[in-house]
């Protein structure tokens, strides 16, 4: 018996062995010898999931673009003001939320016209039935330089080219999506601190109304407001970097936009 | 020359080296599974959605979210940004890159075993197969003998790669059929994306080819024999040098784990890409992921463990037959 299943294990593994072989030269052939040859993808093995494209149907969508404020940079619980907002609309409602995260730290207007240019996040902008903005922040403020000189003629060009990037992706938003409201989150200042206060509130401000003023350009975009939150106790809402909010700052944001959501 | 391979194959069986082993891969497959499984299920409800493209752009904008921290170093950036294109590519040819099923499990756990785990199976066969004998001072009835020492020892060896085979083949079907049991059996003939090059650290997209997914797990499955070959016969030597087989397996195990370690810093010390331990990752090429040192290819690996390899073969038999066993 026992001489048999030695036998057994035998062929069995001189079979196999040979079997690994022949994956071993297959791969050695399609690597070394045939990497010259461009090969084009060919369309009919590209997977069909027709169907697929309903699933996310039931309850509400929320899709979120924008810059570190979208990702919650500064809130020690890595929730931020959407995350906060997700909890408190659901909260408030039994309906299911699906919420989708798209925001990328240090992500400028001319960055994100780009990223929603992709395919899947078209996809998620068609369906989703609340969009919400943060952006515009890293133009202006670009990681602290533009503090260094706040002059307008550093300022102007910023604006320019932000408000022409803002405009694109709003057009975009509303081309895929006719029914969705948008939430476009204005700038607070950061800096209200500092001693030149009024010089760096002043360029905010302007800088926010010409955002709201694009944003009426199209229906259904809801502007929110911020630089109220922050103008008072700035240092309360500020994380120790003192220009994202910290857990209470985005807890303020998060019940503003809250207020505006109902269905 | 096959009664002594038969004969050898029956002091495993007896030694009872194979069972271990498809007990220990028996016991850990299901552990493995049961993690991914987790793991999708915690994707699952936080992303509240099953559908793997909002799975796979939430992994995209993550990898996104890391790079744009200051903090990583440059290596590790140069890696993440070429995964983030592979990503991106798939997400654009509308390829999931990870249907689940037991084929796709097999695969991701291959790439994962090639640099520990199976080469620790190859030790637990080819490091006593000399030393054994020695210990138990069976060497000498072997060797008076009237058969030549380098037929002795030529069919230790071709035992140890028949024992390699047997054992991928006992991995690759347990670990088929265990996570099938919870991911399904389905996605043999999904389309892999294979061909991926990474020159001076960008993803070159040029060469990209699509592979059923039978015939991509298959030259995985030939390129890790390749790799067990390569740590068996330098197993087999340290047993022969070393005549123990706690020695032969400590030495072994601490090349391996050296070189896990190496593998992560190597990239500031470019010879280091000639050691034996640095080029196991052969299935990385297929899959397009960066090599520890730039301008490794597959080519150069497997010249390399070709060489460790044949340079432990000459150096088993010359000492075999020379030396001197009393």
């Amino acid at each position: 018996m026992k001489d048999k299943g030695i036998s057994i294990l035998l062929s069995i593994s001189i079979l196999f062995t040979l079997v690994l072989l022949g994956g071993l030269s297959w791969a050695l052939k399609s690597y070394l010898f045939e990497s010259q040859k461009v090969v084009e993808l060919p369309k009919q093995l590209v997977e069909e999931q027709p169907g697929e494209k309903n699933t996310q149907k039931e309850g509400k969508f929320i899709l979120a673009l924008g810059d570190s404020l979208t990702r919650g940079t500064g809130d020690p619980t890595g929730k931020g003001y959407i995350g906060q907002l997700i909890d408190e609309l659901q909260s408030k409602s039994k309906e299911k939320i699906t919420l989708s995260n798209m925001g990328i730290k240090g992500q400028t207007s001319a960055q994100l016209l780009s990223q929603i240019k992709e395919k899947e996040i078209q996809r998620q902008m068609a369906e989703a039935d609340y969009i919400l903005l943060t952006i515009g922040g890293n133009d202006l403020f670009q990681q602290g330089q533009t503090l260094v000189d706040p002059s307008p003629t550093m300022i102007e060009p910023l604006q320019k080219a932000y408000l022409k990037n803002l405009r694109e992706i709003l057009q975009q938003l509303r081309t895929l999506n006719k029914d969705a409201t948008i939430f476009m989150i204005g700038l607070y200042n950061p800096f209200s601190y500092l001693d030149d206060t009024l010089h760096t509130s002043q360029i905010v401000r302007e800088w926010n109304y010409q955002s709201s003023e694009v944003c009426a350009e199209f229906p259904l975009i809801v502007y929110v407001p911020t630089f109220d939150l922050f103008q008072l106790k700035a240092e309360d809402y500020l994380y120790s970097d003192k220009f994202h909010p910290n857990g209470e700052g985005y807890r303020l944001i998060a019940e503003r936009v809250a207020s505006l959501i109902n269905w | 020359m096959i009664k002594l391979i038969y004969n050898e194959m029956l002091k495993l069986v007896r030694k009872k080296r194979i069972l271990v082993i498809i007990l220990i891969v028996a016991a850990l497959i299901p552990l493995f599974t049961y993690a991914q499984y987790k793991v999708a299920q915690t994707v699952e409800e936080k992303l509240g959605t099953t559908d793997w493209r909002a799975t796979l752009q939430q992994q995209i904008i993550d990898t996104q979210n890391r790079l744009s921290s200051s903090r990583i170093s440059d290596e590790w950036r140069k890696q993440i940004e070429i995964r983030l294109a592979q990503q991106q590519y798939y997400l654009d040819h509308d390829i999931n890159p990870a249907v689940p099923g037991a084929p796709s499990f097999t695969r991701s756990f291959l790439d994962q075993a090639i640099t520990l785990f199976l080469p620790l199976m190859v030790m637990v066969i080819a490091a006593d197969l000399v030393s054994s004998e020695f210990s138990g001072g069976t060497i000498k009835l072997l060797l008076t003998r009237p058969i030549n020492r380098w037929k002795i020892l030529l069919s230790k060896y071709i035992t140890m790669i028949f024992a390699v085979s047997f054992m991928l083949l006992v991995v690759s079907v347990l670990s088929s059929v265990i996570s099938g049991l919870v991911f399904g059996y389905g996605g043999w003939t999904m389309p892999v994306i294979t061909g991926f090059t990474v020159e001076g650290g960008e993803l070159v997209t040029s060469q990209v080819s699509l592979l059923p997914q039978w015939e991509y797990l298959l030259m995985e499955l030939g390129l890790v024999w390749f790799v067990c070959l390569v740590i068996g016969t330098l197993s087999f030597m340290l047993s022969i040098l070393l005549r123990s087989t706690a020695a032969g397996m400590g030495v072994m195990l601490a090349t391996l784990i050296a070189g896990a370690i190496l593998t992560n810093m190597a990239s500031s010390w470019e010879s280091a890409k000639y050691l034996f331990m640095l080029n196991l990752q052969l299935t990385d090429y297929l899959a397009g992921m960066a090599p520890p040192v730039e301008g490794m290819t597959l080519g150069f690996s497997l010249s390399v463990l070709s060489v460790w390899g044949l340079a432990g073969l000459l150096t088993s038999f010359l000492v075999f037959t020379k030396r001197d066993v009393y």
